[in-house]
Parts: structure tokens; sequence; C-alpha cells
């Protein structure tokens, strides 16, 4: 009787254990792979054949298709400077220079990563039209109501996220990446 | 209580393979995947160019709203896979993956070294038996051997604003995606 008891008890823990912890890192944390900087995460693997099992689950969940490696490379922000989340009811200020590449997209997501309505029906910005200062950074303003200058609209939401893609980068590694110098998320305002 | 303690170890050392288990057989049972996904636009061996991704409307997540792009699935064992495109002089990129939302091969404007894109898509059976009689029809092109069977082809160009979105919607149905000989 103990006997059934304790193999009993056994398989619940295996699959209790084995299940949840599957969940969770298919479908909340992208554990292994991840390089930051600057408060930017990108994940150099996911665009290569050697991608993690990790990454390669939540990709087959979700739908969603990486930049390959030949083409760019995406980094995500769902953090201010100061380690506070994005909130879609406070002003940001992204400021800076971005690491070198043909060509960069700015645009901001929910936190689920869909493109959000906004009022500017504008997704977001590239390189190539923002309007810059002498020595060559930018400043963009992220921020739900109307601005001047490089205005990011975002729609009415609690969370929001800003992606970074870099297309026709040199970065390919993760260690390059750590030390590289990304713009900055500063909050300007909040009501 | 030392034997229980045991069992629960056990139990532990368990979850761990099924965690490993399931973690692997996700992409296996996947139907939300992309290559799921990118077979309800048309036909395979075809290009279809995906909407632009707009709020609400987003058919394949996380793409960026600045490119236009176009899909070719595709099965290597009907034969070898030749990709044909002219594009805008602006930013594009061919992106290959497979069966399972794997990116085996990219490509940008740049490496192509052009505006025209001619690529073809072998497998390594394919690319030995090209070897022994190399075809002429692809000498011009760029050859790939991929270690998949099965997958597709994604084309972005990049569109700067509205006025260049007619150019660059013309190429991509313009794209060609079929036999390679």
């Amino acid at each position: 009787m103990r006997f059934l008891i304790d193999l009993a008890l056994a398989v619940v823990i295996a699959i209790a254990v084995g299940i949840c912890s599957a969940w969770y890192a298919v479908d909340r944390g992208r554990l292994f792979g991840a390089v930051t900087a600057g408060g930017w995460t990108a994940w150099p693997r996911e665009g290569g054949a050697d991608a993690d099992p990790y990454t390669l689950a939540m990709f087959a969940r979700t739908g969603e298709v990486p930049l390959g490696a030949g083409e760019g490379l995406s980094f995500t922000a769902d953090h201010d400077a100061d380690g506070a989340p994005l909130s879609g009811k406070c002003t940001y200020d992204v400021v800076g220079e971005t690491p070198a590449a043909r060509l960069w997209t700015l645009t901001a997501t929910d936190n689920f990563g869909r493109l959000m309505d906004n009022v500017a029906h504008r997704p977001g910005f590239h390189s190539r039209e923002i309007v810059r200062a002498s020595d060559g950074s930018f400043l963009i303003t992220v921020s739900p109501t109307v601005e001047s200058g490089n205005w990011l609209p975002i729609g009415t939401v609690d969370r929001f996220r800003l992606v970074l893609r870099l297309y026709d980068t040199p970065l390919t590694t993760g260690s390059q990446i750590a030390s590289l110098v990304m713009p900055a998320i500063r909050k300007a305002a909040c009501p | 209580m030392t034997r229980t303690l045991l069992f629960v170890v056990g139990g532990l050392l368990l979850g761990g393979i099924i965690h490993v288990v399931i973690v692997f057989l996700v992409p296996t049972y996947a139907s939300n995947d992309a290559w799921s996904e990118m077979g309800r636009f048309g036909q395979d061996r075809q290009f279809h160019t995906l909407p632009l991704p707009e709020a609400g409307t987003e058919r394949v997540p996380g793409m960026d709203p600045r490119m236009l792009q176009a899909v070719c699935r595709f099965n290597l064992t009907t034969g070898p896979l030749r990709v044909h495109a002219d594009l805008p002089d602006e930013f594009w990129s061919v992106a290959v993956f497979d069966r399972r939302g794997r990116n085996v091969y990219s490509l940008n404007d740049r490496a192509a070294e052009g505006p025209k894109l001619d690529l073809a898509i072998l497998t390594s059976v394919q690319m030995a038996q090209i070897h022994q009689n190399p075809p002429p029809a692809l000498e011009n092109a760029i050859v790939v051997e991929l270690p998949i069977d099965a997958g597709f082809v994604l084309l972005r160009a990049f569109v700067p604003d509205d006025s260049t979105l007619p150019a660059a919607r013309t190429a991509l149905a313009g794209a060609s995606c079929g036999d390679a000989i």
C-alpha cells in the first residue's frame, strides 16, 4: 500500500513538474540565448540553424517568423532606463544612436507583440525618415498624445514594447552585442 | 520516510524528462505554426504577397510593418526550387525556413549584389546529381544546398513610404518560385 502511495506521489510530481515547467519555459520565458544591451534584448541565435529548442517551440506556438542572420537582428525593450515597465499612459524619449546597420525600423507593439491602432496611423519610424540632430543622434518621442518632432504614437494600452530591427548589420555574435551603444528609453512625463 | 523522499526525487527526475520531451514535441504538434499559416495564403510553389501588417489584422505576428513580404511554400521532394525576383532598388532580403519555422538560409540585397535575385534550393541528393551534370540554366544562380524537405521562402522588401508601395507590390507579384531546370 505504501509503495502505491509513493508511486502515485512520484507520478503526480513528475507530471506536474514536467508539464508546468515546459509550459512556462515555452510560453513565458525564452531562457537561453538572450543578450541584453542598454535595456534592449535580442536573441541572435533565433535567426540561425542552431536556434535552441525553446525558441523553436515558442515560434511553433505563436507562428512568429524570426529575421534570418543574413537579414538583420531584432531588439525588444519593455522597460525604461530606470527599470520600470513601459506604460501606455506615459511619454518616453528614445534618445541616442543605434549600432551600425544599413537600415533600422522602430515599432511600438502591445505586450503580445501585436501592432497597436493609433490616432496617427503611424506604425513606427525608420532610419531614413527621422529628423536628427547635427551630431547624428536622434530623439523619438513615444507618447499616446500628439508631440512635435519625431512622434511615435502608441495606442491606449497598459503596457507596450518597443521593437528595434536592425537590417544588414554586422552584428552576428552575442559577444559584440553586450557592449553595444543602444538608444536609451527615458521616461519624460507620466500623468 | 527516506523511501518517500526517494520517490519524490524520482518524480522530479521523471518530470525533467517529461519537460524535455514536451519542448521537443511542441513544433511537431503545433497547428498554429508559421508553415501552416503560410499555407493559408494559397498554393505551394507560388509567391503570395502578404498584406502589409496593420493593427488588428495581422495574419502573421511579429512582422515589421515597413516590410512588404511574399511567401512561397515548397517541398523539395518534387524537385529543386528556383526563385527569381527583380526587386526595387531598396533594402530587400530573402530567408528560407524549414518545416518547423527554423531559419536555414538568409541573404540581403547587398550580399546578392544587385536588384535581381536568382536562387536555387536543392537537397544534398539533388546537389550531387547536379554536380555530375551541371545544367547551364543554373550558371548565374545562387545555388544553396539545404538539409530540408519542406519549408518556405520569405521575400521582404522595404517600403520607406506609401509612394514606393506600388513598385514593391509589382516586384513581389512578379517574383517566381518554381522548378529549377
